[in-house]
């Protein structure tokens, strides 16, 4: 909108109220005066009623007065002067005003000035001088008094005709204002509200920015262009935006991103970006509108959440470990009384007469078969005790499970609990971190572990299932024969804190759940008919994988 | 069949059942490996000298419960335990039970070794002691019962005067008896009969179970 500054007026808005413009009565009010004018230049030439007569009286009077002390220079009568103001009470007084002077005239100029003087009596002899009189002032009041409308029409016409312009003079400054008025409006919007707006031409060029965007970058708006619009975004961001740019600008499709923005103090924030094309009735693109939102807070909030997530589950992650430290400690016992045995082997065959080269050998690489399964198993405990950030990539959860039923054998063989696993051949691999996927299982088959516990059956099971659903879902199930879920515990379990164990944090579900769903995924307990529990996690599957 | 001693190795990690009969091989002993008790079981096994390595936390079951087994179903075999997770109350119940060692992982060979080495040993001795008692038991078998009867009492201290008299036979009788007893059971000194007598009691689980000595 470069427009829109130098076109715009700032009427003088009374402080306090912004926006409160009624062109209307501002209007009328305009007309008003113009007519009220009007009227007064009117009166002042012109007398009205009993005052146009008052004026032809005084004029004829007047007349009189003159005419009197003059006849004696004269020989005959001297009666010009009742003409001036027989014209005069015309002019002024209207038709009805010269009427009364010519007759007030007649009067007059019969008794004062045609013998016999001082009689209205007329001698037969001045009747015709006396007449001719008569006759001459009445056309001289009638020529006056219609020259006069005719000014007083034409007058009329040109106070009309101002009383116009006026008018629409008045109405065209109001609409004026109120056009400037909104279009203040409009520049307050874009100056009050928090967003940086930009905009460019059809073709892409960036020419304009509110004040934010130019309180932001440091930026003169004259000095606002394409370039140096570009140069305000991160390096590392500037390439990928102007891709999108130029393909908003080919397509005429809607920009939206998120890239960070310098600050004129240098300090890069992240911003949301939406741009859209503002359409021709043609259906062409005239300009492009867009806001820059900071997202930078939100982000970091959202970071900061994330990390607390991420302890957390650190943290619970080392609880059950801790808890499984002393089983998995005798679990290595298992590859290195293996290790021991190949090695004592080896030595045997070697230290025999003839060595028994062949055997050694077999033993040696046993022994390295081993020492390595022995290292796998602390590489896997020593991954699930680090706190890393999530990284997403694929996971396979048949590989993951196996993983994790290393860990816990242990646990369960001496609860004498079985455990068996059914996985599901060709299962689809799922994304996500895999960290926390070992968390989710391995703290579902602790569960099902730890609800098998207290049971003085001999018969003590805990079966983990993989499997697809109806929709391509990864599903994993964990099942224990144990004495299942209280009716009403099946909500409440996955409630942070909730525990039926004295030992427990309650936080296992919960976190698991947490983890799950921020993989696009569910977990939940199945109701089931049977005695004991499942817990399933379902898990989506990446498009295009459906079927791998 | 060889009579060479044969080792039962009962594990269910297929990586130590592996690594224990190739240690075991390359000390010149053979061994048969099963994952589970219930494997163990199915074996008709040979009568050669033989004991039972066995892995007390096993799936689903345990390794000491399996000894209590066997006991109760009368199978005499000398156990090894091998454990990745001793405890004292552990080893201690095993060796009351009659184990032979209790070694934990990951065990060195020469202390392997010496186990199966003294576990043989007993087993031989059982093997040895079975025989014996089954010969006399043969030759008991061919007693009458008066002469058991006769037996029974004079073993235990008793003078042929108070047989007769807790038998209601005449003295005399009572040393005919005594005689024909002693042929029978081959026995060239009475010392000798008051052992063997010993051997039949003793509480073999063999022998308690299909026969009672002291009628």
């Amino acid at each position: 909108m470069p427009g829109l500054t130098e076109t715009a007026i700032r009427p003088k808005s009374q402080p306090g109220s912004l926006g409160t413009f009624d062109s209307r009565s501002g209007i009328s009010r305009a007309r008003h005066e113009t007519i009220a004018g009007a009227n007064r230049r009117r009166d002042m030439r012109r007398f009205h009623g009993y005052q146009g007569y008052l004026v032809a009286a005084l004029a004829v009077l007047a007349a009189l007065g003159l005419s009197l002390p003059a006849q004696r220079l004269f020989p005959y009568p001297f009666l010009f002067l009742f003409f001036a103001a027989v014209m005069a009470s015309a002019w002024f007084g209207g038709t009805g005003a010269g009427l009364f002077s010519v007759l007030l005239s007649t009067g007059l100029v019969d008794y004062f000035f045609v013998p016999p003087v001082h009689s209205l009596a007329i001698n037969s002899t001045d009747s015709t001088y006396f007449l001719a009189f008569v006759a001459c002032s009445l056309v001289a009041s009638s020529v006056s008094s219609a020259k006069k409308r005719d000014e007083e029409a034409l007058k009329d016409a040109r106070d009309r005709l101002e009383m116009r312009v006026e008018e629409r003079t008045a109405e065209l400054q109001s609409s004026n204002r109120e056009l400037a008025e909104r279009e203040h409006q409009l520049q307050l919007l874009t100056e009050v509200i928090p967003q940086q707006i930009w905009s460019g031409s059809a073709t892409g060029a960036i020419d304009y920015g509110n004040s934010q965007l130019m309180n932001y970058t440091g930026c003169e708006l004259k000095d606002m262009n394409t370039e140096r619009f570009l140069q305000t975004l991160h390096p590392h961001d500037r390439a990928r935006f102007e891709k999108a740019w130029q393909q908003a600008l080919a397509t005429g499709a809607s920009l939206s991103g998120e890239w960070r923005f310098r600050r004129s103090d240098g300090e890069y924030r992240t911003f949301f970006t939406r741009a859209v094309p503002l359409f021709t009735p043609e259906g062409k693109v005239a300009r492009w509108y867009a806001t820059n939102t900071d997202i930078e807070d939100h982000k970091n909030a959202e970071q900061a959440l994330l990390q607390t997530q991420n302890e957390l589950a650190h943290l619970s992650r080392s609880l059950t470990m801790g808890e499984l430290t002393a089983s998995i400690a005798h679990e290595l016992n298992q590859p290195l009384a293996a290790v021991v045995s190949y090695g004592s082997a080896c030595g045997e065959w070697l230290s025999a007469s003839p060595p028994n080269v062949e055997e050694a050998r077999i033993a040696a690489g046993k022994v390295v078969q081993d020492g390595t399964r022995a290292g796998l198993v602390i590489r896997r405990i020593r991954a699930l005790f680090e706190k890393t950030l999530p990284a997403k990539q694929p996971v396979q959860m048949n590989d993951l499970i196996h993983e994790i039923q290393e860990l816990v054998r242990s646990e369960a063989r001496q609860r004498k609990i079985a455990v068996e696993i059914h996985l599901l051949d060709n299962l689809p691999m799922v994304v996500g971190d895999r960290v926390q996927m070992q968390q989710v299982v391995l703290n579902l088959m602790m569960n099902g572990i730890d609800a098998l516990r207290d049971l003085s059956s001999a018969d003590k099971r805990l079966i983990v299932r993989t499997s697809q659903n109806g929709t391509g879902h990864v599903v994993v199930q964990v099942e224990d024969n144990g004495p299942g879920l209280a009716p009403d515990a099946d909500k409440k379990i996955f409630e942070p804190f909730f525990t039926t164990k004295p030992q427990g944090l309650g936080m296992g579900l919960a976190i698991s759940r947490s983890i799950v769903e921020s993989h696009g995924g569910k977990l939940n307990a199945v109701p089931h008919a049977g005695s004991g529990a499942i817990f399933q996690m379902i898990l989506p599957v990446p498009q295009g994988h459906e079927n791998e | 069949m060889s009579n060479d001693p044969i080792i039962y190795v009962v594990d269910d990690d297929p990586s130590v059942r592996d690594a224990v009969q190739t240690l075991l091989k390359s000390v010149g002993l053979r061994s048969l490996t099963f994952e589970s008790p219930a494997k163990f079981m199915e074996l008709k096994r040979p009568g050669t000298p033989c004991c039972l390595l066995l892995d007390v936390a096993l799936p689903g079951s345990n390794g000491l419960d399996f000894q209590d087994q066997l006991a109760k179903a009368g199978i005499q075999i000398p156990i090894v335990f091998i454990t990745a997770h001793g405890d004292i109350p552990m080893t201690s119940r095993a060796i009351k039970a009659g184990a032979v060692e209790f070694l934990t992982k990951p065990f060195q060979k020469d202390d392997l070794i010496m186990a199966i080495n003294q576990a043989l040993e007993r087993d031989r001795a059982y093997l040895v002691q079975n025989a014996e008692i089954s010969e006399l038991r043969a030759r008991f078998q061919k007693l009458t019962p008066r002469e058991k009867e006769v037996m029974d009492l004079v073993v235990r201290g008793l003078m042929n005067k108070e047989v007769a008299a807790e038998l209601g036979l005449s003295e005399v009788t009572v040393k005919i008896h005594r005689g024909h007893a002693m042929q029978k059971m081959e026995a060239d000194s009475f010392a000798e009969l008051v052992r063997m007598a010993d051997k039949l009691k003793s509480p073999f689980p063999q022998l308690a179970q299909h026969e009672q000595f002291t009628a």
